[in-house]
């Protein structure tokens, strides 16, 4: 039936392959997020954005070594201000072809949120006595209740986008249709959180408000791609069902549809990756959180949600013998 | 043939409108991107208002509004959100600290008596004057000792308020109150009845800027309640414009590879698919603009990404096309087809984009909210450009016929009518197929 389509993938015969794959993949996820939860109270290393907290930024045309650090620190502590998380970003801008590279000091504080203890000011005339060419470039504060609320928002997000996912899918297709197809975001989401948890644990990376929309979309889009391989499928199976397994139609499905998963993920990954090397500092991880979750959404549309329906399939088909 | 011609000239016209809008109307820019100050203010409840009621937040408005608008900085914006916040905009602001006291100060002057208490200590009761009955403050000098003093002006009430309640105190001390502090408490030597009054900084007496600070709040008048900021974000004019012209920077290279990226790899109908791009961009940010649409960094990355949702639906229909082609279709079949069975795939994928971003959008935080709401016309826009734009010039530019020059698709000769497909499709069953 399918014998002269280009068969490019042996889904169905390595699935086994594919599983382990995503096993590797999830259970180290799994297991950073789990030590930084019994670390730290969160799956991830989470910003001021959801703790609530000041961050003030100013930027310093000289070179900043770990030294210069130590000092900024030393001084910031004998003004009262108590443990600041200091940090140094570089920033290039590029005007007119000419690129220039910028270095960022970033202090973290409490929230300040006693108005007349003016905090900003304190770090502010510290910073401009060492580095007298100083510049405020940012503050960010978020008062700790806000934050909370925040975090709460979030977490609704996330499970309200899934449910009108899965709903629109069992109307659309059918109930195990959603189920797989939420099965397959969720590896997605899994993969990218993970990620981001090592990120914290080696390099103190926290995640943000503008991660969540990260997420989001990386949620949107592993249905995307999802449901274009269902919808070959369902397509196919409409017309061949009857001269055809199931076996062999996810599997000319899969690879019909291959070009167009690749092409898409090339194409949308070129914008993500002239986003990341060329954009701003400020949105580098919400950028890094979608190149991973479009990498990973791209595989696990062809290689995880089909196989889970070959799966299914075979689980139903013993029943029926059985029965 | 004569409705595609039709179409064509509908889209050249519509295209030209977008170019008109779009040098035309001015592209309003984030804070983020222009440089400014934002802040988040609460409603806190007190003692006599335990609750927050929308007029309570009105009134809060107009008093906040009153205040910015002192501050003399052009474009700022105050708007409600929820139930007890308020979001204050403040661009262009060369000191954010200053702008943050001024908002979050309540200027509560109230005017009190001692009282004897029943264990016996003393205390101050409200005597019912308060900053409400002023008419203006300035900053003067004591004549006497050359210290900076607030001096006041109660209008008609409060001068009559005032002179009897300095009429019934005199020998006794008055306690002024400010923001719940007491400022200083003169004693009252005699009845003063003219309507005039002066606060002196107490022992040390006021600094300057202390009795500046007093005599603005005073005169920008009272918040009906007191506000807390908790969120601020506050970014200079460099960080914007470096991000505005990295973002275009980022946005020109990564489109040019997509570009190049389509031609090289589906020849004519990429460069097809490259002009719907181009024309998708023009009607997107007629639409920003039209709305208009805020934009933030967020929203640039969210209209970068619906950029891969506009390309994505292109290379479906263009897959699907050269299947058909392959199988040894006509042209115009094979076209109509790959866009009739790339439909339900593009429609459905979108679809839950759609609902991510509607979810985005009600829940989530201003930044989250930008970025919602640029994908989301994005992907709908796309919807159009990809299939209407790019199926009308595909029909006009290829016609009828059987397929000349398979090398105009990425095709190779001896690819046509090399495979075969399912099953003949029935259009209407393809289109919306669901599975029984």
């Amino acid at each position: 039936m399918f014998s002269n389509a280009k068969k490019i993938i042996d889904i169905v015969k390595y699935r086994w392959i594919f599983l382990v794959i995503s096993i590797l993949l999830i259970v180290p996820s799994i297991g950073a997020m789990g030590y930084l939860t019994v670390k730290t109270g969160a799956p991830l290393l989470v910003g001021i954005d959801f703790t609530g907290g000041t961050i003030i930024q100013y930027s310093v045309d000289t070179k900043l070594s770990n030294v210069d650090i130590a000092n900024v620190r030393e001084k910031l502590s004998a003004e009262g201000i108590e443990n600041p998380v200091i940090q140094i970003l570089t920033t290039t801008s590029n005007k007119e072809g000419k690129s220039k590279s910028t270095e960022i000091i970033s202090i973290k504080t409490a929230f300040d949120g006693d108005k007349n203890s003016n905090k900003t000011n304190t770090v502010t005339n510290t910073i401009t006595s060492i580095y007298p060419e100083a510049k405020l470039v940012q503050v960010s504060s978020v008062g700790p209740t806000l934050g909370k609320e925040l975090m709460k928002n979030s977490i609704i997000a996330v499970l309200l986008a899934i449910v009108g996912i899965c709903a629109y899918l069992s109307l659309r297709f059918h109930f195990e249709y959603a189920m797989f197809a939420i099965f397959t975001l969720v590896h997605d989401v899994l993969f990218v959180l993970g990620v981001f948890a090592f990120l914290g644990i080696f390099y103190g990376v926290h995640v943000d408000a503008l991660f969540i929309s990260a997420v989001l979309t990386v949620l949107g889009f592993s249905v995307h791609d999802t449901i274009v391989v269902y919808d070959r499928i369902r397509e196919n199976l409409k017309f061949a069902s009857k001269s055809a397994t199931f076996d062999e139609v996810v599997d000319a499905s899969v690879n019909q549809t291959l070009t167009r998963s690749i092409n898409t993920s090339l194409t949308t990954l070129f914008t993500l990756l002239a986003l990341y090397f060329f954009g701003g500092v400020t949105t580098k991880d919400f950028v890094l959180a979608m190149i991973l979750g479009i990498s990973v959404g791209t595989y696990s549309s062809i290689f995880v949600a089909s196989v889970l329906l070959v799966f299914y399939n075979h689980v139903k088909e013993s029943k029926k013998v059985k029965a | 043939m004569k409705n595609k011609k039709l179409l064509f000239w509908l889209i050249i016209l519509l295209v030209l409108g977008c170019i008109y809008v779009v040098t035309q109307k001015p592209t309003k820019l984030g804070l983020d991107l222009v440089g400014g100050s934002r802040l988040v203010l609460e409603a806190q409840t007190t003692s006599t208002i335990p609750k927050i009621t929308p007029d309570n937040m009105d009134s809060l408005k107009f008093a906040i509004e009153d205040r910015v608008n002192a501050m003399g900085v052009a474009e700022t914006v105050v708007q409600k959100e929820g139930d007890k916040r308020l979001i204050v905009e403040i661009p262009d602001v060369s000191d954010p600290e200053k702008a943050k006291e001024f908002l979050g100060e309540t200027a509560e002057l109230e005017f009190k008596r001692p009282v004897q208490n029943f264990d016996g200590t003393e205390g101050w009761v409200p005597t019912g004057l308060t900053g409400k009955d002023l008419k203006k403050a300035l900053v003067s000098t004591n004549s006497q000792n050359g210290e900076w003093v607030v001096s006041l002006e109660f209008n008609e009430v409060g001068t009559k308020k005032f002179g009897n309640l300095t009429k019934e105190l005199v020998g006794k001390q008055m306690a002024i109150f400010f923001n719940g502090e007491l400022t200083s408490a003169p004693v009252i030597q005699e009845p003063i009845l003219g309507g005039q009054a002066q606060i002196s900084g107490g022992k040390g007496g006021f600094e300057y800027e202390e009795a500046k600070k007093m005599v603005d709040l005073l005169n920008a008048g009272a918040l009906p309640v007191p506000a807390k900021i908790i969120e601020e974000n506050t970014v200079g004019p460099t960080l914007g414009a470096d991000s505005i012209s990295n973002s275009k920077f980022a946005g020109m290279i990564g489109l040019s590879f997509v570009m190049i990226f389509m031609i090289l790899y589906y020849r004519v109908p990429g460069l097809i698919a490259d002009i719907a791009l181009v024309i998708y961009s023009l009607i997107v940010f007629s639409i920003f603009k039209i709305i208009p649409v805020t934009l933030t960094l967020a929203g640039i990355a969210g209209f970068i990404l619906s950029i891969g949702m506009a390309v994505d639906a292109n290379i479906l229909i263009f897959e699907r096309t050269k299947e058909e082609l392959r199988v040894g279709r006509t042209l115009f079949t094979a076209i109509n087809l790959g866009f009739e069975r790339a439909f339900t795939s593009i429609f459905d994928s979108n679809m839950s984009t759609i609902i991510t971003c509607i979810i985005l959008y009600i829940l989530g935080t201003s930044v989250v909210k930008g970025f919602a709401l640029t994908l989301a016309i994005g992907t709908i826009v796309s919807m159009f450009s990809a299939i209407t734009v790019t199926k009308n010039f595909m029909h006009l530019l290829f016609g009828t016929g059987n397929l000349k020059h398979p090398e105009w698709f990425g095709l190779k000769a001896e690819e046509i009518n090399s495979a075969y497909v399912a099953d003949e499709t029935k259009r209407e069953n393809a289109k919306f197929g669901i599975l029984d």
